[in-house]
């Protein structure tokens, strides 16, 4: 154990930890199955540093485990086998700032919240959000192509990502794309990068595009009574609106979250619930939302809604969609992050439904999730009278039965989590074996030793 | 009975506020601005009371430009049965908005007026007192719970430490406190219906008050800038943090 982080000691001295609450913190994501167990952490300040810690590795065969906010829902950034992590605490600055091209060039370690706040510094906005921004970092975001609350509008981190530095898990020092909007010259690598979850290298440099702010963010809470009618809500509003969030949870959903200490939006009840948002920038589109939003009434799609009337209502109905999490999180609940395409939600989740029910009648559903891009998150809380073990027994067999179904509707078994070491027994249901075989070259073109990240996503 | 709920277009509450760089006021322009909250509150107190049937008319009025009916807009989506715009282009200061709320004061007759106890913007605190003593009406400020009794109303006040509770006799003033209830959205049917209640425009002139400032500002500026927050994970990366970074334990 020691003897391995005596190897990196004479690079990083005292930036090589060791003590029992640095491995435990470091070990884990937000998963907290696997009990961490690395053998030390490195907190490398520059990018000839990672470079050193990965010859070095590549020589002694020792596993490395990229580590970013740790906010992660795979245990992609999980160290339970004596790896090294390489965490990127020190490497947090911007570096470079370039209002013409919109674009800032940052280190990994720079927290999705403070990238947010300084595009707004400069005016901008960097549109990926989600609950766990304000620990989640640049690198960790790149590592698993974070979604969130706006893809509908401005795609996931893929998007927006127009350079990386990468050290590969040889060590060479990659510059993928330089920042070009237009780059015709063979594979694109950057987007291998982004998603590979740590197996293939260091991200050690990006440069990330901003967008114009959003002007006057308005919120629709609306009551619909089916999952259908959801569906024909957002079909309805996108016809004329560009909507920046299309979300929805059901009845379920809704009642843990008020007896969270949330607001109720409006007096009357409904099965399911679905919040819009879109920039209420001129009376033309608010006009739009409110012929729509009587049109979808008088079809009978929507039972009642309500319009934020300054940001800061809007912000108050977020947390109708945004605590859900904790909400339930008392229960102990099965989570379960899947996609197909929009068209087929209604029936997917039907058949899960149906599956699940009939099986285990006292299992407590609660759907939400990011609608508008086919994503939803399942999850189902335990029962108070049974134990845990016999409940993640049954979950696993959930899990069977769900991935079953997302392949037969051609979906995703992570829509924008990861695989990581959860879901890696399950990524057959997503990616045939021809895919699988190749990523596999891929990974050992840009780690020929398979020191970057081993045993997750898949086994070598 | 009548009630008359006057209310603010200000700033919205989320907007990060910005000093103009020559240090004479906040950014205002391209900013969302929104009803002030302890306006939300007055209006909110208003509809319960109509609810009760306490109340039989709300009248909510503002003093401002031409884009703060928006506002009042709001105030008749959550239940105001009409508004009155006092139209100016001046920035107008707690007298003179106390001023011309009598004027609508005398003219509309409300047995209550239900203001909130301050604005976001000038955090003044003194437009509900001001108006008391302008009209010789009994006032009940900060308030978190009001109770219509016949021709009196008993006002809990928020004081320092406690609570007092004052009874007034009818026709009074009330400032409503954050606790004294819980706004509720504007529903889209209510909004629709809004955009046809009646909203009359009267020119601050014709009220004959005068809205020249009484109070110069000399400099607006910025607090200290504070380093950004971040979520911890978990109770041993907090400790470990506090330990190692912030070196306080
Ligand atoms: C409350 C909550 C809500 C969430 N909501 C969402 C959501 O809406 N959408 C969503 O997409 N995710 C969501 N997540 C999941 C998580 O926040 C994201 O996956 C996030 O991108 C992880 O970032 P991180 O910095 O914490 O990465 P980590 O968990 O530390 O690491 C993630 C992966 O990136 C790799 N990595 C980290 N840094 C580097 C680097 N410099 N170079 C190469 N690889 C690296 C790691 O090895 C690992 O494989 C949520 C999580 C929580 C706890
Ligand atoms: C007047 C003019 C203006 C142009 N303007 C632009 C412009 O503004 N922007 C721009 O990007 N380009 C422009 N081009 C270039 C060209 O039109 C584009 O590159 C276009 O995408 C080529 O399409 P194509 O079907 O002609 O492909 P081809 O020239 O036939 O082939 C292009 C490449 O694609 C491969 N390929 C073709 N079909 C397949 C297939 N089914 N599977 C795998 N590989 C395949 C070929 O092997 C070749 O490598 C312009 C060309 C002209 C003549």
């Amino acid at each position: 154990m020691s003897a391995v982080a005596d190897l990196f000691r004479p690079l990083l001295g005292a930036r090589c930890l060791t003590d029992e609450d640095s491995l435990k913190r470091y070990g884990v994501d937000w998963t907290k199955v696997w009990a961490p167990a690395p053998s030390a952490v490195l907190l490398p300040e520059s990018t000839e540093e990672v470079q050193a810690i990965v010859r070095l590795a590549n020589e002694h065969r020792i596993a490395l485990v990229p580590s970013g906010g740790r906010t992660g829902l795979s245990a992609a950034a999980v160290a339970a086998d004596g790896e090294v992590v390489v965490a990127f605490d020190r490497m947090n600055k911007v570096l470079d700032f370039s209002p013409f091209d919109r674009a800032v060039t940052v280190q990994p370690g720079v927290i999705t919240q403070q990238l947010q706040e300084f595009a707004e510094q400069q005016g901008l906005f960097y549109p990926v959000d989600f609950a766990s921004a304000g620990s989640s970092n640049i690198g960790g975001n790149i590592g698993t192509n974070a979604g969130g609350i706006k893809v509908i509008r401005y795609g996931m981190t893929r998007d927006w990502i127009t350079g990386l530095k990468v050290v590969t898990g040889k060590g060479e020092l990659l510059d993928l794309n330089k920042g070009l909007a237009k780059n015709a010259t063979g594979y694109d690598f950057r987007h291998l990068m982004i998603g590979s979850e740590g197996t293939l290298g260091f991200v050690v440099e990006a440069t990330v595009k901003l967008a114009r702010q959003p002007d006057n963010l308005t919120v629709l809470v609306l009551g619909a009574p089916g999952f259908r009618e959801v569906m024909r809500i957002l079909h309805a509003f996108q016809s004329k609106i560009d909507l920046t969030a299309f979300e929805f949870f059901s009845d379920k959903a809704m009642s843990h979250v008020l007896a969270h200490g949330v607001a109720r939006p409006f007096d009357g009840e409904a099965p399911f619930y679905c919040l819009l948002e879109f920039e209420g920038s001129s009376d033309g589109v608010m006009n739009d939302a409110m012929a729509l939003f009587e049109d979808c009434v008088e079809k009978g799609w929507v039972l009642d809604g309500v319009m934020s009337q300054s940001l800061t209502q809007a912000s108050q109905l977020w947390q109708l969609r945004e605590r859900i999490s904790e909400s339930i999180s008392i229960y102990t609940p099965y989570k379960n992050d899947i996609s197909v395409t929009v068209a087929k939600v209604p029936d997917f989740v039907e058949e899960v439904d149906a599956i699940v029910q009939a099986n285990y009648p006292d299992f407590e559903i609660v759907w939400f999730g990011h609608i508008g891009d086919g994503n939803m998150h399942l999850n189902i809380l335990k029962p108070a009278d049974l134990p845990k073990e016999e409940f993640f027994a049954r979950c696993n067999n959930v899990s069977k039965w769900v991935f079953e179904i997302v392949e037969k509707y051609n979906g995703s078994i992570s829509a924008e989590h990861g695989v990581g070491r959860t879901k890696k027994a399950y990524l057959g249901y997503s990616r045939s074996p021809e895919e699988i075989a190749l990523m596999k070259a891929v990974k050992a073109a840009f780690d020929p030793n398979g020191i970057m990240n081993p045993g997750k996503i898949f086994d070598l | 009975m009548k009630v008359l709920v006057p209310i603010k277009r200000v700033v919205d509450y989320n907007v990060k506020v910005r000093v103009k760089a020559d240090n004479s006021g906040v950014e205002l322009a391209n900013v969302k601005m929104a009803m002030n909250p302890f306006c939300e509150i007055a209006v909110e107190e208003a509809v319960r009371l109509k609810e009760k049937g306490v109340v039989t008319e709300i009248v909510a009025v503002t003093i401002g430009s031409k884009a703060a009916q928006e506002q009042l807009r709001t105030a008749m989506a959550l239940g105001a049965d009409r508004s009155i715009l006092i139209e100016t282009e001046e920035d107008a200061q707690p007298l003179a908005i106390a001023k011309a709320l009598k004027a609508i004061v005398e003219k509309e007759q409300p047995q209550l007026v239900i203001l909130g106890k301050q604005a976001i913007d000038g955090d003044n605190s003194q437009t509900g007192q001001m108006l008391a003593a302008l009209t010789g009406m009994g006032q009940g400020t900060f308030a978190s719970e009001v109770v219509v009794d016949g021709d009196k109303v008993k006002v809990t006040r928020e004081v320092d430490g406690g609570f007092q509770t004052v009874e007034l006799k009818l026709p009074a003033v009330i400032t409503t406190d954050l606790r004294l209830n819980e706004p509720r959205y504007a529903s889209l049917p209510n909004i629709m219906k809004a955009k046809k209640k009646p909203l009359d425009t009267v020119s601050a002139a014709d009220l004959g008050v005068d809205f020249a400032p009484r109070t110069k500002t000399l400099k607006v500026e910025a607090p200290a800038a504070r380093s950004a927050g971040i979520k911890v994970a978990s109770v041993e990366e907090l400790v470990s943090k506090l330990k190692n970074e912030a070196k306080v334990i």
